[in-house]
Parts: structure tokens; C-alpha cells; sequence
């Protein structure tokens, strides 16, 4: 977890081990993960995260030939990565690494131009939609885990760890030796995902399983269950990018309805930008 | 970032920084497991706390609601009640959604043109109690005519309701009808008790028989996980298809379906064989004293148990020795073994591995449960009478199908048997028949497939808007846990204890008929509170259990995340009662049954295409309760067919391909998932999906749009985001009823289906059933019963 | 090796799309274009002046579409103004010098033209060359974003903005070729441009199609020795469900064929050359949609 001590952008420098300075992480024991997913629901409910769209959720694999089989989960979030490519393409200063380990999203300044979400290599940022139950909360920008810091801040776990059933995810201090993650830190052997890119994500595993952890993996290897439901996906959910390509049919003509697509929201967009010239010259 | 204000234009310059501050966090501090909650952005204000009791699945984890602007934000444990530990499942989680689901009913809505038609309107509470009550009136000269079909965990004043109106026609859904009934009647056979705690956290082996504990008993779940790691216990699962739990044990055997007692019995014949046994134990606490035991076992052979199991003999031996040497041990089951013929054998013969090897209420063992029971509120009218005569939820429909049985009104509480029962379309049928149902009134806040055929829906208020008290044997503690509710119901929907008082008062307007004495409480939260005081242990805490959770124990400790004194030690738990009081079984000992086991399990000789269907529950739903809850249904809305590769690529089955699945009274069609974790001979269907009813998200419709759901109701989040198209399938159709002959509980897993890959035609969803074929089985089972 | 299926995975949305792949070809053609352009006033090469205003002017018109496109594409597309501002501007984002570049080269290129116009060679020399290296830098900003992206294991290559400016330059003159073609046909018989220079600037698209290629061929030997997820790439991206635009768009249509064209006799036929410019335009179009989307499907399913 510990890498030279580079910085790129707006990322304070590590405080990985610097006495007096703390340094939020979180471990993963995946022997007590029992795939019971309350952790995405309870971070669907803390931050009203609409559907189609996650901070975190978990992966599972079967593993094997019958009998001898097992099933694997990998639960999954933003890895506040020390490094973060997000952070260093966003051409606003919106996403920002705090010095005490989180990455963090200013709404106010985030343009939705979803540089970031091309950025990152865990798929962690997604594009709010532009609707959702509580439309007084951010939307058309882009959003991620943010570690709870709200919470943090005020003494309590992330809403996650708080619900984990199986007590598989642990958050604290790093740099405090007597912390549980600290303790685990140095004591189990912990993985991290895509440590290769040099990202130094703060978020680490215990006994995690290659496989699910392999990214052409999850490509290679999916259910067909999983390909249809991904093409529902693709069909059934805006992702105002333009650019959700559905398996096995060609791709040219989608790429056509997207540019029509395109087309479709000059009303809605121009009528907002009337909007804000409207209010920027008669208030 | 909701419009481009004029005011963030002139910010801008200033980074805006007002809006999201960035956090200063402040130095060296501990991190709380919970028990508060705060605004997500902007504020940071902390949300108004309620206690809440989870009452979602029988298991009734005690926590919190957070809410905010009169609405609940959120949900989650308590993380220093004894046995929630701050732990709420998914489904907990998620049930505040219940509140907003933007297809529930908010008002009574009374049924205008024929039945299911779809068709309803408004009417007020008076009038709807009105009408009730002259239905009633005038029934009570035969009030056994009057039915309720009673399905929740918990009673909520219905059975107090046919008490009162005199009526021993109380239909009972999930106990013992289609729930896990010859689980808790072995049980109470053997040691009195419907349900043993297995204390997982502190044991080192456990032996699982068909229980799905990791997807449908969290709160064991929790322990199981911790003494995974802490403990390195070993976890051997027998199931016949590879579960969550399966798949994270040490060991997963596939069995026949079925075999799990042979299996019990052959290992319990190994362990006395080997000397192995707690002979002391079985002589002093049981009404056998092990030479009897040893003689009784010998027919049970490690080869009859492979036969019939297809479980290799020397892996039994292995795992009965490893078992009786390692201590602590437990044992646990649930509907794998108990939702077989035979179940209540199998029960038995399952906790007998416990009895034997003295691992009964030891710490790490099995434990005599330790819960509060609520006693009603009183005065309470007389219920001994209706004891012993229990009409089943699964034959209801053909008894007034057939005539044996007269309704006049039909009352439906918590249960949705139109989906959840066995036969369910001669439900449907029945409860859309008005000669054979003249009236039918459902308590639901959806509408489920059951409310849409009936006459009259009275919305109930959803969990967390209900005054509730309950204890459940999770943990190693007894406990109590109140919910408090924090806000109004929403709409008009009322609680159905203050709806029933008030059918019992307009019937007995001066209380002349005797009836309006039982329901002396002022609204449901007077009833929590009677309810407790009529309870004698737990009387005098009502100040205390008013506060959420009573008793509390300690605290939970943040590292160990165990509850623990001020001392900094985790809380001891007191074991062995039994050794001062007995069990609570007549002779006061844990009385062996007769151990007997019939190798025919109706499904011994199967065809090459016909496999034993079995249906099981996921982790992200409870049958109908949260099947509208748009987070829950995001995570699991199909049910694709479980095939083992291997027969599937015999068969010419494709992964995703449509296959027929063909019973004694239909077929459904449906899509296979092939996969390496089934038993070549079995296949499996998950239930609590494919629903006709209930609403958008259910339907994974997301333009539905009910007459009943008004526009405030609307979730912007569901009718612009909802991605997902497939709803998948209800196998409830096509199986047919089947009694066990002892429990008389619906053996659900024992049904026999051939599958083959779909016809020309044959579309995704199409479900053919004959009902008379239904009927035709039920009277040939009443014939050979 | 055991079997391993992925059974439950939440899906994810391709960022950047089609506005994104349309707005890297407009870039590059208009890039392309101002080469063209500038061949007569900057590079002193006489014969291509009298094309000069129309190329310039093709590639202004070009890249005056381009922030319509991008602004729209934020959603919300008045929040453009935040790039321009200075306290949110970020060094080390490669979109905050895109902005500038995408500013400041069509404002050069008005400059250029300006002065185009009023035959002033000195100053269109002087602002050429800015305007030069503006229409390059834009470009090669392109590839660039795409580029810094390190999970991106098809876009993350140092050949990438090569590969961009090589198809900015045969796109560009394509797309040159066809609007003076076009220009040919309306305008009075003296105004025509010779049609000989037409089929001279096709045989530049030629040799930036050899070159083209090449880089393709570099690419393609690093994705079939490279590790599982390039492989993939190429696999299951590139030959799979991206194989139309890559494989017969930027391929078949975009390269091979236009290079036969214009390598045999037919190169003198100015009908087969404007065909050729043609197949090139869609074919450069083929690889800015395998470039942009490709690269982040595969791991939309991570
Ligand atoms: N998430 C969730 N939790 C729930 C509920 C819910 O609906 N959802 N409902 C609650 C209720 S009412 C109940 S009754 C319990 C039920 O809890 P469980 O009994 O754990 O659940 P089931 O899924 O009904 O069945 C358990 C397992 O039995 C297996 N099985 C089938 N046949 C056999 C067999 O012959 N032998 C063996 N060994 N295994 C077999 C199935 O494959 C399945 O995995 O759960 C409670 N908790
Ligand atoms: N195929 C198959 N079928 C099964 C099973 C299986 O394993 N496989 N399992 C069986 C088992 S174990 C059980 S226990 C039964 C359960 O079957 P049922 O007892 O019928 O339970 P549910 O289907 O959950 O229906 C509960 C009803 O209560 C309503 N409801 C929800 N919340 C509230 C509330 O707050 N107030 C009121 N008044 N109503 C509310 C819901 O809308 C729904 O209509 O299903 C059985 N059915
Ligand atoms: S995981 Fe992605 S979003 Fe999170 S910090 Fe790393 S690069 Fe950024
Ligand atoms: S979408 Fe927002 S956070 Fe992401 S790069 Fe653009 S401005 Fe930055
Ligand atoms: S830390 Fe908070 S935001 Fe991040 S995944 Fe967990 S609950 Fe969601
Ligand atoms: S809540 Fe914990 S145990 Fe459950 S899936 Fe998430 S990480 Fe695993
Ligand atoms: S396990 Fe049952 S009681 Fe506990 S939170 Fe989940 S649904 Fe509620
Ligand atoms: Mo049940």
C-alpha cells in the first residue's frame, strides 16, 4: 500500500505512516463476507443513490466443478486510491484527495463532463441522473463513494461497515497502531484490485480470489443470465453518455440512435440554458 | 446542482466552498459502530432517532429509525442490542421503502365491478367499517363461517378478532401451513421448545441440514461469520443446491433430496458404534439410556444412507466422527429437512447428533431458546377452544372449493396465498368466486395478488410506522424490543388492531354482546404497552423496554464487536438451565422419538428428465413483503432455473434458454442457468419474484400507473431509472398441494417435475395449469391420507 | 483450470460516447484541414493558396461545432463556464488544455484567415504558424485524454496522439477534397481549384494512409503480446463488438481500399479520388468510435 511519495494534482501527499496524521482505510475480510449485499443497500439508503447506479455493491463468483464447488463474493467500492487518476484528469478541481485518505466530490464545481469516470480503472464514479427521488440532491453530475465522511466526521463508522452482517468490512486509521485495520494491516496478507496501475487504493482485501479480482475475467466469464440483464441495462437506463452498446447486435445503427438521441435533448438543454440566462440577466 | 441559480454564477469564483465544506476531521478519535445518523450533504444534522423492530422475517431485529422532515431516512440496528449487534440485513434495511412505494394503498378501497377486475374506489373509514361490520352481524349466528387467513409473524389482534366474534376458523398460512411446521413440531416433541439457538459464535463445528443460514437467518448469520474466522469452526452444509451458505462452507455435500434423517441417523449409529457418544448425557437427560439408543440405531447403516443419499459412506463416518470429537458442536436445520415428508423424523433425527454428543444448551451448542413470550392484552377472550382444530392454509381453498367448507367472510391478514401457496391458482379461483366467498376483506397496505380479488382493502400501516413489541431466540440472551414509530401513517392507513376494535365496537355498539370488553385499548401503541403488562417477566420494565430494547447487556465493544460489560469483557451467557429446571417436555427429559425412517421418499425412481423441484428463499426478499421495495427488487428480480451442467449439455439445454417445466397440473415456462452447484437431480426455482401484482417495480413496469397511487406518491427515482425488464416466475402454480401425513404442513420440496428445453410457441413467463388436476390430487391425497 | 463464472455484477455506463467520437473526427479533419491550409501561406508552397480560404474555413466551421457539441454533451451545458474560469482551472487535467486549445485555435485560425483575406503575407505567415501549431496540439490533445487514462488498456498507448494526428491529416484532406469538389462544382469555371491538386493531395492522404497503417501494425503486435486485457481488447473489443467500425470502417473502408485506389492507375481518376477521400472520412470516423467507446466497454464490465 505504501508507494514513493509522488503526488499529482489535487492530492495532498500521503500520510500513509506519518506520525500525527491520519489515514482512513478500509480492510475487506473476505472469509467473513456472506454476500448478503446489506452494505449496498445500506449505502442505496444513506445517499438516496438511484437505481442503476452504485457506490458499492458485490460481486460473486461460483467457483469449481460440481461438488466441488464454492461461491466467492468481492464486495466493491472507490478505493480512495493515494494515487487517483480521477482526480488528477478532472479539469475543475471538483474531485480532490483529502489528506486524510478520502477522495472526495464537489458538486458545485463538477461540470459532468465525466472525465473522471473514464479515469478511473474500478468503475467507481458514476453520472447521477437527471432524476431521482429527492431532486433537491445533486444530479447530471457525477458522484461516488465518498467513505462516509459525514459520518467519519462525526465519530461514527461508514454506513457500510456499519451494516455489515458478515463484520467483513473494516474502516479506521491506518496510521493508528492499536485501530483493527491497522492490526490487520500487519497482520493478515491483504490484496488490493489492479495494484499495477500504481493507483495505491486504500482499500484492501483478505483472501481475495484471483479470478474475481481479474478484470478480463469478469468480461470473459459472465453468466448469460448476467449478459442479458447488462443489455437490459444498456436498453433501459439513461446514461446520457451516448454510448451504451448492446452485445450481439450491430453497432453502427446504435451508434446512429445515439446521435438521435443526442438530438432529442436539444429541447430539454436548451430550454435550460435559457433558464440560466434568464436568471443570470433578469434574476 | 439542481438549476443554474444566479447566486452559484457569483459564487463560483470562490470555489463555491460553501455548499460542501471540506471536512476538517477532527484528531484522535474512536469510531462508533453506529447508532446515529446524519444529513448526507449540506448540514450534517443528525436525524431523529425512533426504536424499531424489524418485523420483516421472523427473525425481529431491534434497531433504529432515523428520519428527517417527517419521513423515515433510514434504518438500522441497534449495535448494542444483544443479539442484532447493529445488524440489519438487506431486507431491514430497505423496509423503510415501504413507506414511499409509490404503489401502495392509502385509503380504503372498496371493489366496484366484478372481482379482479381491477377496478376500485374510494371509501371512507366510516363507511368501510360500517359495511364490515354488517357483514359481520350478519354472520354471528354461524360465525365459524367467518375465515381469517392469518399470516404474519406475529398476531396482531386478528386472532383476538375471531376470538371475540367466536369464529375457530382461523386459516393459518406461515405456521403450520406452508412455513417450516415439522421443524418446530419435532421440537416441541422432543424437548418442548419450537426452536433451538445454535450458538455459532462460540461453537467449532457446526452440521448444517438444509438451512440457507447466510441468506435467510442473518442474525445466525452474523455469529457464524465471526466464529468462521475467530473460531476456525468448521462448517459442513448438506443441501441440494449450492446456497450462499453452501458455497462458504468448508464442506458442501449435494444430497438426495429427502435423505438428510437417513444421514442424521446413520451418523448418530456411527457415533455410539465408536464409542463416541455422551453416554451420561443420553442416561441422564433423555428418556433412552444409550444401550437402548445403540440397539435402536443399528438398522441405520452408513451404506443405507449412501444409497439412499448418494453421499459416499466414508465421508458420513468421517464427518460423524470429526463431530462428536469436536467440542463445542451444533446442529441446524430448517426447510431442507422440514419441508420433506418425513420432516418431522428428520427434525428429529438431526438434533438427536446433538443430544448424543451432549451438545444440548452448552456454550457453543445448541440452546434452549431464550426469548420473552408476549402474552396478549387483557382481558382477552377465551382462545383454549380453538386449539388442536387448525385449518391448513393449503387445503382451505379445495375444502370450499369442494363445499366441506362455508365462507361467508373472508378476512386476509399478512399473507398473500394467491402467490405464496401451494396451488395458488386454485386460490386465485376460489378467492375470485364470489358464491364460494361472498365477502373478502384484505388487510394489506399492496396489492398483492391476494388483495386484487378482494372485495374490500383495508390498508394496514407497514413496519416501520407500526407500534410493535417482540423477542425472538437470536442470541444467547433474551430480549424485548419496541417500535416506536416516529411519524403518522401515511394516507389514511390505519393500523389493523385500531380498525378491528373499531368493526368489534360498531357490532357491539353497547357492548351488549360481550365482545367489546376484549378490545379496551385506546390504539395500537396502549396495546404494546398491555401487552407488556400482561406479560409477568416483563411487567415491571415497561419504562425500561418504552426506551427500545430491554435488556441491554452492555455495550458493544469496537474491536471485538462483541457486547461487553464496563469492564471491557464480553458478556457471559449462562448456559444449562436444563440441569435446574428439566426440559420442558412431559418427563421433563428430551424425549427420543421413535426413531423410524421410510427409505421411500415418493421421488426414489426418477426418469431421465424428472428432477425434485426445490424452491428457495434469497437473501434480498421475504415472499411478498418487500417484492415492490425498488432496492431490493434491483438486486434480485429473476429466477432462472437451477440445471446441473452436466445434465443441461445431456439435455440440449442452453444457459438462458427457455425450458418447460412440467408438473402433475401444468407447466411453466422459464429460463435455465446452468450451473455446477445442483444436484443432477434436482432443479431450483428461487421464490418471491414473477409477480402479477403489486406495482411498478414488482411488475418491472415502469410506466404502471394503479388508479390508487396518486401523484404525490411518485418516486421520480422508479419511473426514470428502473432498468431492469426481466420479473421472472412464480413456480407456486404448479405445484401441487402435499401433505405431510404427520405435520400436515405443505412438503414443498418433494414435488417431482420433468423439465425439457421449450416448445415452438413457448414463450418466457407462459404458465399452464389445469385446476381440476389440482383437485384431482387433492382428493387422491385425502384418499390415501 | 477450474471452472469460474461471475454469477451477480451491478453494470456500469460507458462515460464518453458518440459526441465524444464525433467531436474527435470534426477536431481532426479540421486539424487536418488547416495543414492544407496553411501549405500556401506558411509553407510558401504556391500552387495550394488559391485553396487556402476554403480549407481554413472548413476547418473553423469544423471546430465551431465542436463546443456546441461538447457543452451539450455536459448535460447541463451551461456549466462550461466553470472550465473557463480561473479557480477551477487543473493543471494537471489534460481537458483543462484541451479547453484552451479548443479556445485559442479557432481564434488563431480567425486571425490566419483574417489576414488570408486581406493578402497580408507576412502576418498570415506569422499567424499560420501559431494557428499551426494550435490545430497540431488540439489534436493532439485528443489522444492525449484519451491516453492518460491507465485502465484504459486500449487508449493507454504512447502511439495515441500519433495515431490521432495521422488521422487527423488523412481526414482532414479528405474532407477537403470532398468540400472543394463540391466548391468545384458550384462556383464559376475560373474560381475552380485545378483538379490536378486534388489528386496531388490525395497522394499526401496516401502516403498518411502507409503511415497510418504502420501504427496500426504496432498496435496490433502490442495488443497479441500484451497482457490478457489488451488481448481481450483486440479479442473481444476490437473483433468482437466494436469489429464494424474497426475492422471494416477504419480497415477495409478507411485504409485498404482507398490505398488500392490510390496506388494503382485509378489515382489519376478524380472520380475514384473523391471516393477515396470519402472511404477515408468514414473510415477515420470508424476508428474515433472504437477508440473512444471501445476502450472503456470492456471494462464496464469490471
Ligand atoms: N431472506 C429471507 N429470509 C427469510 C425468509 C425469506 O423469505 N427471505 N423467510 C423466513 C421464513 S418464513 C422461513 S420458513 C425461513 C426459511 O429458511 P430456510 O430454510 O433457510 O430457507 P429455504 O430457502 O426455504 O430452504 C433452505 C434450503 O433447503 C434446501 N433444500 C431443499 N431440499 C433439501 C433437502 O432435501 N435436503 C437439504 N439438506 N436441503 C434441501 C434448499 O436448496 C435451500 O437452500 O427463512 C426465514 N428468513
Ligand atoms: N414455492 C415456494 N413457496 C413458498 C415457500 C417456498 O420456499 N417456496 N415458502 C413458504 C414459507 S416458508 C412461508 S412462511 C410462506 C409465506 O407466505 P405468506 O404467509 O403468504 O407471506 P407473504 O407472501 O410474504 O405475504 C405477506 C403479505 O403481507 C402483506 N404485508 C406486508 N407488510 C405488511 C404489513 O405491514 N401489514 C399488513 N397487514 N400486511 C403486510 C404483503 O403485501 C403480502 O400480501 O410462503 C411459502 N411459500
Ligand atoms: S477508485 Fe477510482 S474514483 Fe476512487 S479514487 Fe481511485 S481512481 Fe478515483
Ligand atoms: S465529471 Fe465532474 S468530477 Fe468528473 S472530471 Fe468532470 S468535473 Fe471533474
Ligand atoms: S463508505 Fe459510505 S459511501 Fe462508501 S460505499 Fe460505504 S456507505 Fe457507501
Ligand atoms: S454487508 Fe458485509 S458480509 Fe454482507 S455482502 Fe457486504 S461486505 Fe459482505
Ligand atoms: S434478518 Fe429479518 S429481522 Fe433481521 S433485519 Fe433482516 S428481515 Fe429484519
Ligand atoms: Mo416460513
Amino acid at each position: 500500500m505504501e508507494g514513493a511519495r509522488r503526488s499529482y494534482g489535487l492530492q495532498s501527499p500521503g500520510t500513509r505512516g506519518v506520525a500525527g496524521a491520519k489515514r482512513y482505510g478500509m480492510v475487506i475480510d473476505l472469509r467473513k463476507c456472506i454476500g448478503c449485499m446489506s452494505c449496498a443497500v445500506a449505502c442505496k439508503t444513506e445517499f438516496g443513490v438511484p437505481l442503476g447506479s452504485w457506490r458499492t455493491w458485490v460481486k460473486v463468483s461460483d467457483k469449481g466443478r460440481f461438488p466441488n464447488t464454492r461461491r466467492v463474493f468481492m464486495p466493491r467500492l472507490c478505493n480512495h486510491c493515494d494515487y487517483p487518476v480521477c482526480v488528477r484528469n478532472c479539469p475543475t478541481q471538483a474531485t480532490y484527495k483529502h489528506k486524510e485518505g478520502f477522495v472526495l466530490q464537489r458538486y458545485n464545481r463538477c461540470i459532468g463532463c465525466r472525465t473522471c469516470m473514464v479515469a478511473c480503472p474500478y468503475n467507481a464514479r458514476h453520472l447521477l441522473p437527471a432524476k431521482r427521488t429527492d431532486n433537491n440532491l445533486p444530479h447530471m453530475v457525477v458522484d461516488k463513494c465518498t467513505f462516509c465522511v459525514h459520518r467519519v466526521k462525526k465519530g461514527i463508522v461508514p454506513s457500510c461497515v456499519q451494516a455489515c452482517v458478515g463484520g467483513a468490512r473494516i474502516f479506521g486509521d491506518l496510521n493508528d497502531p492499536k485501530s483493527e485495520v491497522a492490526v490487520l494491516a500487519s497482520k493478515e496478507r491483504l490484496t488490493v484490485l489492479k495494484p499495477e496501475l500504481g493507483t495505491s487504493p486504500s482499500v484492501s482485501y483478505i483472501g481475495g480470489d484471483w479470478e474475481i479480482m481479474d478484470e478480463p475475467h469478469s468480461y470473459t466469464n459472465r453468466t448469460e443470465q448476467l449478459k442479458e440483464e447488462f443489455n437490459d441495462y444498456k436498453r433501459n437506463h439513461e446514461g446520457d453518455a451516448f454510448a451504451d452498446i448492446v452485445e450481439g447486435e450491430p453497432t453502427m445503427p446504435q451508434i446512429g440512435e445515439h446521435a438521435i438521441g443526442f438530438l432529442k435533448t436539444i429541447p430539454h438543454k436548451a430550454a435550460d440554458v435559457l433558464k440560466a440566462f434568464r436568471i443570470f440577466l433578469f434574476g | 446542482m439542481s438549476g443554474f441559480r444566479r447566486r452559484s454564477v457569483l459564487k463560483m469564483g470562490a470555489a463555491g466552498a460553501a455548499v460542501i465544506a471540506t471536512p476538517a476531521l477532527s484528531p484522535a478519535m474512536e469510531l462508533e459502530l453506529g447508532g446515529n445518523d446524519f444529513h448526507q450533504i449540506r448540514t450534517f444534522k443528525p436525524r431523529e432517532k425512533g426504536s424499531y423492530l424489524c418485523t420483516m422475517c421472523p427473525y425481529f431485529d431491534g434497531g433504529f429509525t432515523f428520519s428527517e422532515l417527517d419521513q423515515v431516512k433510514k434504518c438500522e440496528g441497534d449495535p448494542n442490542h444483544i443479539a442484532t449487534r447493529g445488524k440489519f440485513c438487506s431486507k431491514g434495511l430497505a423496509s423503510l421503502f415501504s413507506v414511499t412505494d409509490p404503489d401502495r394503498i392509502l385509503m380504503p378501497l372498496k371493489r366496484v365491478g366484478a372481482r379482479g377486475a381491477g377496478k376500485w374506489k374510494e371509501i371512507s373509514w366510516n363507511e368501510a367499517i360500517e359495511e364490515v361490520a354488517k357483514k359481520v352481524s350478519a354472520s354471528l349466528d354461524n360465525p365459524d363461517t367467518i375465515h381469517l387467513n392469518e399470516g404474519g409473524f406475529k398476531e396482531n389482534g386478528t386472532q383476538r378478532f375471531m376470538d371475540t366474534l367466536g369464529s375457530q376458523s382461523v386459516v393459518r398460512s406461515r405456521y403450520p401451513s406452508i412455513g417450516n411446521a415439522s421443524k418446530q413440531i419435532a421440537l416441541k416433541k422432543m424437548m418442548g421448545v419450537d426452536f433451538l439457538f445454535p450458538d455459532l459464535e462460540n461453537t467449532r463445528y457446526v452440521l448444517n441440514f438444509g438451512c440457507n443460514i447466510m441468506e435467510t437467518a442473518l442474525p445466525l448469520a452474523q455469529r457464524l461469520s465471526d466464529g468462521m474466522v475467530n473460531n476456525k469452526l468448521t462448517l459442513i452444509t448438506f443441501d441440494v443446491r449450492m446456497s450462499n451458505t453452501a458455497g462458504r462452507s468448508d464442506e458442501w455435500f449435494p444430497i438426495f433430496p429427502g435423505s438428510d434423517g437417513l444421514i442424521a441417523l446413520a451418523m448418530a449409529n456411527t457415533i455410539m458404534q465408536e464409542g463416541l457418544a455422551d453416554e451420561t448425557f443420553i442416561d441422564t437427560w433423555t428418556n433412552f439410556n444409550s444401550k437402548e439408543l445403540a440397539s435402536a440405531l443399528k438398522e441405520f447403516t452408513l451404506q443405507r444412507a449412501e444409497k439412499a443419499s448418494g453421499i459416499p459412506a466414508k465421508s458420513i463416518k468421517k464427518i460423524a466422527i470429526d463431530f462428536a470429537q469436536v467440542k463445542p458442536a451444533t446442529v441446524f436445520s430448517m426447510n431442507g429437512i422440514s419441508l420433506h415428508k418425513n420432516g418431522i423424523n428428520a427434525e428429529a433425527a438431526c438434533q438427536l447428533l446433538a443430544v448424543i454428543t451432549g451438545n444440548i444448551d452448552v456454550r457453543g451448542g445448541s440452546c434452549l431458546p431464550r426469548k420473552f413470550d408476549l402474552f396478549p392484552p387483557q382481558p382477552a377472550p377465551d382462545s383454549a377452544k380453538v386449539d388442536g382444530k387448525i385449518v391448513l392454509n393449503h387445503t382451505f381453498p379445495f375444502e370450499v372449493k369442494e363445499g366441506s367448507r362455508k365462507v361467508s367472510i373472508l378476512f386476509n391478514h399478512m399473507s398473500n396465498p394467491a402467490y405464496s401457496s401451494p396451488a395458488s391458482s386454485l386460490w386465485r379461483e376460489v378467492l375470485k368466486d364470489e358464491k364460494l366467498i361472498p365477502f373478502s376483506v384484505d388487510f394489506s397496505p399492496f396489492m398483492s395478488e391476494s388483495a386484487e380479488l378482494a372485495d374490500l382493502i383495508l390498508p394496514d400501516v407497514v413496519g416501520v410506522e407500526r407500534h410493535e413489541v417482540g423477542s425472538a431466540p437470536t442470541s444467547a440472551w433474551p430480549w424485548v424490543t419496541m417500535s416506536k414509530p416516529t411519524h403518522k401513517p401515511r394516507g389514511k392507513a390505519r393500523d389493523v388492531r385500531e380498525v378491528l376494535k373499531k368493526i368489534i365496537e360498531t357490532v357491539d355498539t353497547d357492548g351488549s354482546r360481550g365482545m367489546k370488553q376484549f378490545w379496551a385499548f385506546s390504539n395500537s401503541k396502549d396495546w404494546v404497552k398491555r401487552e407488556i403488562l400482561a406479560t409477568p417477566s416483563l411487567k415491571k420494565k415497561y419504562k425500561k423496554i418504552k426506551k427500545g430494547t430491554w435488556p441491554k447487556y452492555g455495550k458493544i465493544d469496537t474491536l471485538t464487536r462483541k457486547i461487553s460489560q464496563k469492564s471491557g469483557d464480553p458478556v457471559k451467557a449462562k448456559f444449562g438451565s436444563f440441569k435446574a429446571d428439566g426440559f420442558p417436555t412431559p418427563s421433563g427429559k428430551i424425549e427420543v422419538p421413535v426413531l423410524a425412517w421410510s427409505d421411500n421418499q415418493g421421488h426414489a425412481n426418477l426418469a431421465e428428465d424428472q428432477f425434485v423441484l426445490t424452491t428457495f428463499k434469497v437473501a434480498y426478499h421475504t415472499l411478498s413483503m418487500t417484492t415492490n421495495l425498488k432496492l431490493l427488487a434491483e438486486l434480485s428480480h429473476s429466477n432462472p432455473l437451477w440445471l446441473n451442467k452436466e445434465v443441461a449439455l445431456k439435455m440440449g439445454i442452453k444457459d438462458s434458454g427457455l425450458v418447460r417445466i412440467t408438473s402433475d397440473v401444468g407447466y411453466m415456462v422459464t429460463k435455465a442457468w446452468i450451473t455446477q452447484g445442483i444436484h443432477p437431480q434436482v432443479v431450483g426455482l428461487a421464490t418471491h419474484v414473477g409477480r402479477t401484482a403489486y406495482g411498478r417495480v414488482a411488475k418491472a413496469e415502469r410506466d404502471y400507473r394503479p388508479e390508487w397511487a396518486s401523484e404525490e406518491q411518485i418516486d421520480e427515482d422508479i419511473d426514470y431509472n428502473l432498468w431492469w425488464k426481466d420479473k421472472g416466475t412464480n413456480p407456486n402454480d404448479i405445484i401441487p398441494v402435499a401433505l405431510d401425513p404427520e405435520s400436515g404442513a405443505q412438503i414443498w420440496n418433494d414435488t417431482v417435475v420433468r423439465v425439457s428445453p421449450a416448445e415452438p410457441g413457448d414463450q418466457y413467463g407462459d404458465i399452464h395449469v389445469d385446476n381440476d388436476k389440482h383437485l384431482a390430487i387433492y382428493k387422491k391425497m385425502l384418499g390415501g391420507a | 483450470m477450474e471452472e469460474s463464472v461471475v454469477t451477480f455484477n451491478v453494470f456500469h455506463h460507458v462515460a464518453w460516447g458518440t459526441t465524444i467520437s464525433v467531436y474527435f473526427w470534426l477536431v481532426g479533419a479540421s486539424a487536418g484541414s488547416f495543414v492544407i491550409s496553411s501549405f500556401g501561406w506558411v509553407f510558401g508552397i504556391k500552387r495550394y493558396k488559391p485553396l487556402a480560404l476554403t480549407a481554413s474555413v472548413t476547418a473553423i466551421g469544423m471546430l465551431l461545432l465542436v463546443p456546441i457539441l461538447l457543452t451539450w454533451d455536459l448535460g447541463k451545458p451551461v456549466r462550461f463556464i466553470y472550465l473557463l474560469l480561473p479557480g477551477f482551472w487543473h493543471a494537471t487535467g489534460p481537458m483543462s488544455w484541451g479547453t484552451v486549445l479548443i479556445c485559442s485555435y479557432p481564434m488563431a485560425m480567425g486571425v490566419y484567415t483574417y489576414f488570408v483575406i486581406k493578402n497580408d503575407i507576412f502576418w498570415a505567415r506569422a499567424t499560420g504558424i501559431i494557428a499551426i501549431v494550435l490545430a497540431l496540439s488540439t489534436h493532439w490533445y485528443t489522444g492525449v485524454v484519451m491516453e492518460l487514462n491507465p485502465g484504459r488498456f486500449l487508449n493507454h498507448t504512447a502511439l495515441a496522439p500519433l495515431l490521432f494526428l495521422t488521422g487527423a491529416f488523412i481526414s482532414g484532406i479528405g474532407l477537403l477534397v470532398l468540400i472543394l469538389t463540391m466548391q468545384n462544382l458550384v462556383v464559376a469555371a475560373e474560381k475552380r481549384i485545378d483538379w490536378k491538386l486534388l489528386i496531388e493531395m490525395a497522394q499526401y492522404m496516401m502516403y498518411g494512409l502507409v503511415f497510418d497503417a504502420f501504427l496500426l501494425f504496432l498496435e496490433f503486435m502490442q495488443s497479441i503480446y500484451g497482457s490478457m486485457n489488451v488481448v481481450l481488447g483486440h479479442e473481444a473489443v476490437l473483433m468482437g463488438v466494436f469489429k464494424f467500425p474497426y475492422f471494416w470502417l477504419e480497415i477495409v473502408i478507411g485504409l485498404i481500399i482507398p490505398f488500392l485506389i490510390l496506388v494503382s492507375p485509378l489515382k489519376r481518376n478524380i472520380y475514384a479520388v473523391v471516393a477515396a477521400s470519402f472511404m477515408v472520412c468514414i473510415g477515420v470516423y470508424g476508428m474515433r468510435v472504437w477508440w473512444v467507446m471501445g476502450g472503456q466497454y470492456l471494462q464496464s464490465f469490471y
